[in-house]
């Protein structure tokens, strides 16, 4: 009898903890709702992934499983990160796989994600010679970037990094002026600004320039740089922008011929120069000034990719340069993702 | 035990769902009340044949031998040496933020919660399973729990009276951790608030820094409540040792619960047998990750007051289902 009476008043508990589990379902769902509102649901990285390397899917599962620890884990691989610097082993394949680790750990914490990208598109770019090598460290550091922003899309720290990535190595510049753009719409220092103005003059595109030179100074009356910058655009290189806009292509050329006899190495009067020819169609002449331009400056990588894209238009054997590899390749997937067929032929309005 | 005994035992039970429930009405959104004034209704109705006796039955019966073995149980912890080891070494280590927090340049108040914080959790948790594994065990190995079970005091009392002297434990170490790791971070954090100097803008904005770091250990206290909870259930079923390696595992386990549910989302190609499966295992697992509200404290983002009152109770209801299922594992067992 007792027995019978301990079975079920058994089968009656465990009823009760199945209708106390339905009823958390709600709770749990609600809470879920909440947390999901305010960015307090726990990262769920497989989504923001743009690598799919092991390490990453390492570090996905570790930062799931430590859940609330996983940031004090993150801040210790951190220091081992730093005894790599120390012994010299920064630029190890294993620092880096580290760094990507803590990324995902912590995703939330910039420095990392900021370390990882310049540890790829400059430290690591260097250590290679081969140009097809480079342009891949290139584009798995602006890939970490990427993935950077994708966890801290309301800090203006990570769209910064990538822009300036664009601006200084690749030399994307309209690439890097997007990205420099969405920085500037949360709370930032006050040189993003100009650094898009310089972006723009080195494409070379000078009204944009200006605009942005012309709201630096708005903003700050006092800003010598942008005003000395606005001076120099509108006196050496506006005419020939004009000329050239009305198709007075040899007016244009004169003027910055002009430019270029107070300062003959003056990457900005190449730049401008190789792009008047451009847009006359005078590819040949376009390709010698940005070859100039190339040779005059070390790190002028723009010139250096716009010699290859010109090549490649007129047919000629193409240097191949780290940038613009990258910059192809992710064209190719651009048209592959629009769905386009047939040979990659740049269109002039690429350029 | 007498059905008498038993039914007072499932009594208990239902007046902490529905307290539980109350609570939680108040703080529901319009779509879910529906769904909880019938819970309130059913649980009034339950409530019912007790309303008359129901104040003399509670202090006068149902709750002093709980406080007794609570208290006991309080007193008897504090003694535990390991338990004193891991509360002196978790203070060093929350004192060493002070310093350790410089070696991380542009990241110091960073570096401080994630000591702080962490530490108060992880030593936290350690305390949680490691005495609520030996609670119930310890008693069973000296076989004093024959001379309790034989006084007028039901395993469920004797099962809450341990759950609450255990918990009592745990709250009064990590009560300590988190005052001292408050004065650290009450100290240092004006430091370091503006640490950005190449760029002037704020490194971290601390509008509601203060008030979220101790919201974040308010959530760490019911989370630990749920590990003891487990933990001493886990025990009524197995042997310590293999009770703490089980309490460390659901712990980790219900931390990415939420990649269960990802996992059996259909929209993802989950097979209809992975849907059940790991849909179930989300819906049965403690969703530990709740009670990180990290994120927030580094965003300096509000976290309401109603936000935090739902998680807090999430975490009751773990605590009610959990002990039910201790309940009655250790109603069945031999002793």
């Amino acid at each position: 009898m007792r027995l019978k009476q301990m079975k079920g008043y058994q089968v009656a508990g465990w009823v009760l903890v199945l209708g106390l589990m339905v009823l958390l379902q709600p709770i749990s769902d609600s809470v879920n709702m909440d947390r999901l509102v305010l960015g307090l649901r726990s990262p769920t990285p497989v989504t923001k992934l743009i690598e799919f390397d092991p390490t990453a899917i390492t570090g996905v599962i570790a930062g799931a499983i430590l859940g609330g620890f996983r940031d004090i884990a993150a801040s210790m691989l951190w220091f081992k990160t730093q005894e790599y610097w120390d012994s010299g082993q920064g630029a190890s394949l294993k620092s880096l796989n580290l760094m990507r680790t803590v990324t995902l750990l912590d995703p939330h914490w910039l420095e990392p994600w900021r370390i990882t990208g310049w540890h790829l598109c400059y430290n690591l770019y260097v250590e290679t010679e081969d140009p097809a090598q480079r342009a891949e460290f290139l584009r798995l550091g602006i890939n970490a970037l990427k993935e950077g922003i994708s966890w801290n899309p309301d800090r203006y720290d990570l769209y910064m990094e990538l822009g300036w990535t664009f601006f200084d190595k690749v030399k994307d510049f309209p690439e890097a002026a997007k990205w420099l753009g969405a920085a500037i719409q949360f709370e930032h220092p006050e040189y993003i600004e100009r650094l898009i103005a310089h972006g723009w003059e080195r494409l070379p595109d000078m009204p944009k320039a200006l605009d942005w030179y012309d709201y630096c100074i708005k903003r700050d009356p006092s800003d010598g740089t942008a005003h000395g910058a606005t001076l120099t655009i509108r006196e050496r290189y506006m005419w020939a922008w004009r000329f050239m806009e009305e198709k007075k292509y040899d007016a244009a050329i004169d003027e910055i011929n002009e430019a270029l006899a107070m300062a003959p190495n003056s990457s900005l009067a190449l730049h401008m120069k190789g792009h008047i020819y451009e847009a006359a169609g005078k590819y040949e002449q376009a390709l010698d000034v940005w070859d100039l331009a190339a040779k005059n400056a070390a790190l002028d990588f723009h010139a250096r990719t716009k010699v290859a894209q010109i090549s490649r238009i007129l047919g000629r054997e193409v240097p191949e340069y780290a940038s613009d590899i990258y910059i192809e390749r992710e064209k190719a997937k651009e048209r592959k993702a629009a769905g386009a067929t047939g040979p990659a032929v740049p269109a002039k309005q690429d350029f | 035990m007498t059905s008498r005994n038993i039914l007072a035992d499932v009594y208990w039970f239902i007046i902490m769902v529905i307290l539980a429930g109350l609570i939680w009405f108040a703080f529901s959104s319009d779509r879910m009340q529906a769904v909880y004034i019938a819970w309130g209704i059913i649980g009034l109705a339950l409530l019912i044949p007790l309303a008359r006796n129901f104040p003399t039955y509670f202090f006068g019966r149902l709750m002093p031998p709980i406080w007794r073995v609570a208290r006991a149980t309080f007193h008897e912890a504090w003694r535990r040496r390991f338990l004193n080891g891991i509360l002196v070494f978790a203070l060093l280590i929350i004192l060493s933020s002070w310093v350790l927090a410089y070696l991380q340049p542009g990241a110091e108040l960073k570096m401080l919660i994630d000591i702080g914080l962490g530490a108060t959790r992880f030593f936290g948790l350690l305390i949680a399973i490691f005495l609520g594994t030996r609670l119930i065990a310890d008693e069973i190995e000296r076989r004093t729990i024959h001379t309790l079970l034989a006084k007028p005091v039901t395993r469920a009392q004797f099962l809450f009276g341990k759950f609450l002297g255990g918990y009592a434990t745990v709250f009064a170490n990590m009560l300590v951790m988190a005052i001292t790791f408050y004065i650290v971070f009450a100290i240092k954090a004006p430091q370091f608030k503006n640490i950005d100097p190449e760029s002037g803008a704020t490194a971290y904005h601390m509008d509601f820094m203060y008030a979220n770091i101790a919201k974040a250990l308010g959530l760490a206290f019911c989370e630990t409540a749920v590990l003891v909870a487990l933990a001493v259930t886990a025990s009524t079923v197995f042997s310590w040792i293999f009770a703490a390696i089980f309490s460390f595992f659901i712990y980790f386990v219900g931390q990415m619960s939420d990649f269960f549910r990802q996992l059996s989302d259909p929209d993802r190609g989950a097979s209809a047998v992975a849907q059940v499966l790991l849909g179930t295992i989300y819906r049965v697992l403690p969703h530990f990750e709740i009670f990180d509200i990290r994120e927030a404290i580094l965003r300096d983002q509000v976290v309401p007051w109603e936000v935090l009152t739902k998680h807090g109770l999430q975490g009751l209801m773990y605590v009610v289902v959990i002990m039910l299922i201790g309940y009655l594992c250790f109603n069945e067992r031999e002793v």
